[in-house]
């Protein structure tokens, strides 16, 4: 198969195959179902990979309908894989086979609609990454909505994944006019879709009031997917109630997708009119609150699917910090970290549906000790933690590290403390779930109501309103206690004396992918060659658009691979979360004074936790403040 | 946030957002200008290139087909997660239609016979003017999206007729479910057909005819009747799971007055 045609074959086969089986479904027995989406899933990481490896010899650009470009101009769609969409792609696909495997025995009355819904969910997101067009990379995003909003309410016996997916949907939508809007000033302006298009044709313009404020409106959707403070707050509320698995797909990538697109959307159409400098303040500001706040927010969590949700903000806003340096470098960091973070934090999201199937539960406090039969588990939610704060060699550590060195050559190396707050912080959140539930360690929770010990409710968002209401009850605790005595119907057996086997290989193949590509030596110096090609943009534009090659953009320097300071730096974030862990376990033991320092951050922590208050009406006011300050920070740096 | 604080950050927001949408607006081009780049080249394309005489529909289903495949899915998507969301609960009662309060539209009351009568006499005709705007979508403004809709709210002409055992027979929904999805895999079918015979996905394959035959603009018609059958099929399964969710579940408990919210 010629390279052009495996783009389409990566969109067009998952959503050929998902049709299929939703007409055929019901007929199915559910082995030939489960069997038939896993291997189109499959299949689709090998064409992946396989478009990965043509993209070394340079972009694949392949016209839909065959509108190739006459004189650089074309009235169609360009599919343009480059390594890092083709990248993004492999991750979707390997991700959503090993969340098909793990939902074989996950899963008790799944029907046809999970397997199909998973299978365009991957459509879309291929589609989004290979995509070299606005429009259609918004209507992938629209379709990877859709699917989200229906798989975050999937358990319906129950009332919180309605709200969770209600609240999902409302934010979504409103960043999707946003983002809708913004294309409409953009193209009213020049008359384009194409990445490359635009970027020629805004190429020696002014920077205008229509090229910030599509600029803001553009990211305002692709920031709300991507969970950047304030356009977070969805992110908690719907994978607290999504099935594990989906949650996986959410953290591990479709999150990171967000991403991915406000680097994109910036290199090839807005990189030749915004100058670095106006574009980097604004969203290393975004960045470093985002870093921050998700990280606080995760180690208050009890709720294991809140924690890990608030540990996927944390990352993004990392993420977000690298994007931000806007070099080849930090670039290449951001790619490495994505990586591996979605390897760890996929992974760890099954290991929560491991324990919501054998537990019952997804809380912290209603675990204590409860895990202890649950050896390689509890190995692989330790290690998942390690790798999250950061501990060489895993890909996380790399990725960090490039970006740490990325950020200290652009001279902002006080990011790096950021770097090592927020990964030790989300590390030893995973650290002190595992040590509590695992092992029994610290004082077992008895202020939680124990009456409710006995329902296996899993996967509820109840565990938020426990911890709020240690002082003081309100009424969204009710609303949740009325729900309390019923099932979750979710798990295939109420608690099978052993995971099945097969819920236990993602994981593992996860960690270990995410342990593999820390250890490839030379991939930071492909990263960072793939990195100056990304951001290259009178390359990409003459590319696509089929016009005579102008000479690459100079090679930054190479990337290295970890260097004596970074397994350092990397070493000290494991250290720090294993001591915050281990603290936050030990808290009666703790010496007055430590007590102390921390009973002095309680205040502003419930103003955080009062933030997130599962009120729409809050979510929808932070996310339009979220946009003006967008807005109003790029055009007051390009004064 | 209390509702005082909720407002004030909104409204201070929102005097924001208007102050960023007047600014972007004032420096927008003006509208009704002549000069539009793309404009010139899609209809030119359509036209000239390739004997579409509804432009729209050649923008739609040639130009940017893939953008039409991806939403074609998105409506896809949403029946689907419309069909899990109000999937029967084990605590819902399926009730036998024809019972007390299942055959008539909901708690509306009787129809009255003039309303019943036109909802049997114009049915025939609206399908028929669904048929005609899907086949015709590639010559005169319609096209499977708007096709579909007629088609599929042409049948619930019966509803509104206050006959719903009838329109429950003329739509078995397994029947819909399979046309719905061979139709949106007919959609990718079509583009991979043009995959294999000129590798460019969903290129247009077949002959362009002459400008303003019902047989022209390749595969347009094609792409047209799929989204067609796609939209229409998708459209009567959402209805119906709401309308079954309205008329035929009720909890077990037994509250008939609030069938269907939870």
């Amino acid at each position: 198969m010629p390279a052009t045609a495996l783009t389409p074959v990566i969109i067009g086969l998952p959503i050929g195959m998902a049709a299929v089986l939703a007409a055929l479904g019901a007929r199915l027995p559910r082995r030939v179902l489960d069997a038939t989406a896993t291997a189109t899933a499959a299949t689709v990481t090998v064409l992946a990979v396989l478009l990965l490896v043509a993209t070394s010899q340079g972009r694949v650009v392949a016209w839909a309908g065959g509108w190739t470009p006459h004189q650089g101009v074309s009235v169609g769609i360009a599919l343009v894989a480059d390594p890092f969409g083709a990248g993004l792609a492999v991750v979707a696909a390997v991700l959503s086979t090993a969340v098909l495997v793990f939902s074989w025995r996950y899963f008790q009355a799944v029907e046809v609609f999970f397997h199909a819904l998973v299978l365009v969910f991957l459509a879309a997101m291929c589609g989004f990454v290979l995509t070299g067009d606005l429009f259609d990379m918004f209507v992938w995003f629209e379709l990877m909505s859709a699917i989200a909003y229906a798989l975050t309410g999937y358990q319906i016996e129950q009332a919180q994944p309605l709200q969770g997916a209600v609240n999902f949907g409302i934010t979504n939508s409103i960043g999707a006019f946003a983002t809708l809007l913004g294309i409409t000033l953009l193209y009213g302006r020049t008359g384009a879709l194409t990445f490359a298009a635009l970027g020629a044709t805004l190429t020696g313009a002014h920077p205008d009031a229509v090229i910030v404020v599509s600029m803001a409106l553009i990211l305002t959707g692709f920031l709300v997917k991507a969970a950047v403070v304030p356009f977070h707050f969805w992110t908690a509320d719907a994978e607290a109630v999504a099935p594990s698995p989906v949650c996986a797909l959410f953290s591990g990538i479709m999150v990171e997708l967000g991403i991915y697109a406000v680097a994109r959307i910036y290199w090839t159409v807005y990189a030749p009119v915004l100058p670095v400098s106006a574009l980097r303040g604004p969203l290393l500001g975004f960045g470093v609150l985002t870093a921050v706040l998700g990280a606080v927010m995760c180690l208050a969590q009890r709720h294991i699917k809140r924690l890990l949700a608030f540990s996927t903000i944390s990352h993004v806003g990392l993420f977000l910090i690298g994007v931000a340096l806007l070099s080849p470098a930090g670039l290449a960091g951001t790619a490495v970290y994505v990586l591996g973070q979605a390897g760890v934090k996929a992974a760890l999201f099954l290991l929560a549906g491991v324990i919501a199937l054998r537990l019952g539960s997804v809380s912290e406090r209603d675990l204590h000790g409860r895990g202890r039969d649950m050896p390689l588990t509890a190995a692989l939610t330790i290690i998942g933690g390690l790798a999250l704060a950061g501990l060489p060699p895993f890909a996380t550590a790399l990725g960090k590290a490039i970006t740490e060195d990325a950020a200290a050559s652009a001279g902002l190396g006080w990011l790096v403390a950021v770097f090592i707050a927020a990964s030790s912080l989300t590390g030893a959140a995973v650290l002190r779930m595992a040590a509590r539930v695992f092992f029994g360690l610290g004082a077992p929770a008895t202020a939680h109501p124990i009456q409710r010990s006995d329902d296996r409710s899993d996967d509820r968002s109840d565990d938020r309103s426990d911890d709020r209401s240690d002082d003081r009850s309100d009424d969204r605790s009710d609303v949740v206690g009325d729900d309390g005595e019923q099932d979750s119907g979710e798990a295939e057996e109420p608690s099978p004396a052993r995971a099945p086997r097969t819920m236990l290989i993602p994981p593992v193949v996860l960690l270990a992918a995410a342990l593999a590509l820390g250890m490839l030596p030379g991939l930071p110096a492909t990263m960072g060659v793939v990195a100056a090609g990304f951001t290259d943009q009178p390359f990409y534009a003459a590319q696509v658009l089929a016009l005579p090659l102008p000479g690459h953009a100079a090679l930054p320097a190479p990337v290295d691979w970890f260097t004596t300071s970074s397994l350092v730096y990397g070493l000290l974030s494991v250290a720090l979360a294993v001591l915050i862990a281990a603290a936050a376990v030990l808290r009666t033991r703790l010496p007055g004074w430590a007590v102390a320092v921390a009973d002095a951050g309680r205040p502003a922590l419930r103003g955080l936790r009062a933030l997130h208050s599962g009120h729409i009406g809050d979510y929808v006011a932070w996310l339009l403040v979220g946009v003006v300050s967008l807005g109003a920070a790029l055009g007051v740096a390009l004064r | 946030m209390t509702r005082r604080v909720r407002v004030v950050v909104f409204a201070v927001a929102a005097v924001g957002m208007a102050v960023l949408l007047v600014w972007a607006f004032a420096g927008a081009r003006p509208f009704g200008t002549s000069i539009h780049p793309y404009g010139d080249l899609a209809v030119r394309a359509a036209l000239e290139q390739r004997a579409t005489a509804n432009t729209v529909a050649s923008v739609t289903f040639d130009q940017r087909g893939l953008d039409t495949m991806g939403e074609e899915f998105i409506l896809f998507a949403a029946v689907l997660g419309t069909s899990i969301l109000l999937r029967r609960e084990p605590d819902e009662l399926a009730r036998t239609v024809g019972e007390e309060g299942t055959e008539d539209r909901a708690g509306s009351g009787p129809t009255p016979e003039m309303v019943r009568l036109f909802g049997y006499v114009v049915l025939p005709f609206v399908v028929v003017v669904g048929i005609y705007v899907v086949a015709h979508g590639h010559l005169s403004p319609g096209g499977g999206f708007q096709g579909g809709i007629v088609l599929a709210t042409g049948l619930h002409l019966l509803y509104i007729a206050g006959d719903y055992p009838a329109l429950r027979r003329l739509r078995p929904q397994r029947v819909f479910e399979v046309s719905e999805a061979a139709a949106a895999a007919s959609y990718v079918l079509l583009g991979l057909a043009g995959l294999a015979v000129t590798g460019a996905f969903l290129a247009n394959v077949l002959p362009y005819g002459t400008l303003g035959q019902l047989a022209s603009a390749g595969t347009v018609p094609l792409l047209n009747t799929a989204v067609g059958v796609e939209v229409g099929s998708g459209t009567v399964l959402l209805l119906a799971e709401f309308l079954e969710q309205t008329l035929v579940l009720r909890e077990r408990s037994g509250r008939p007055d609030t069938g269907g919210s939870r």
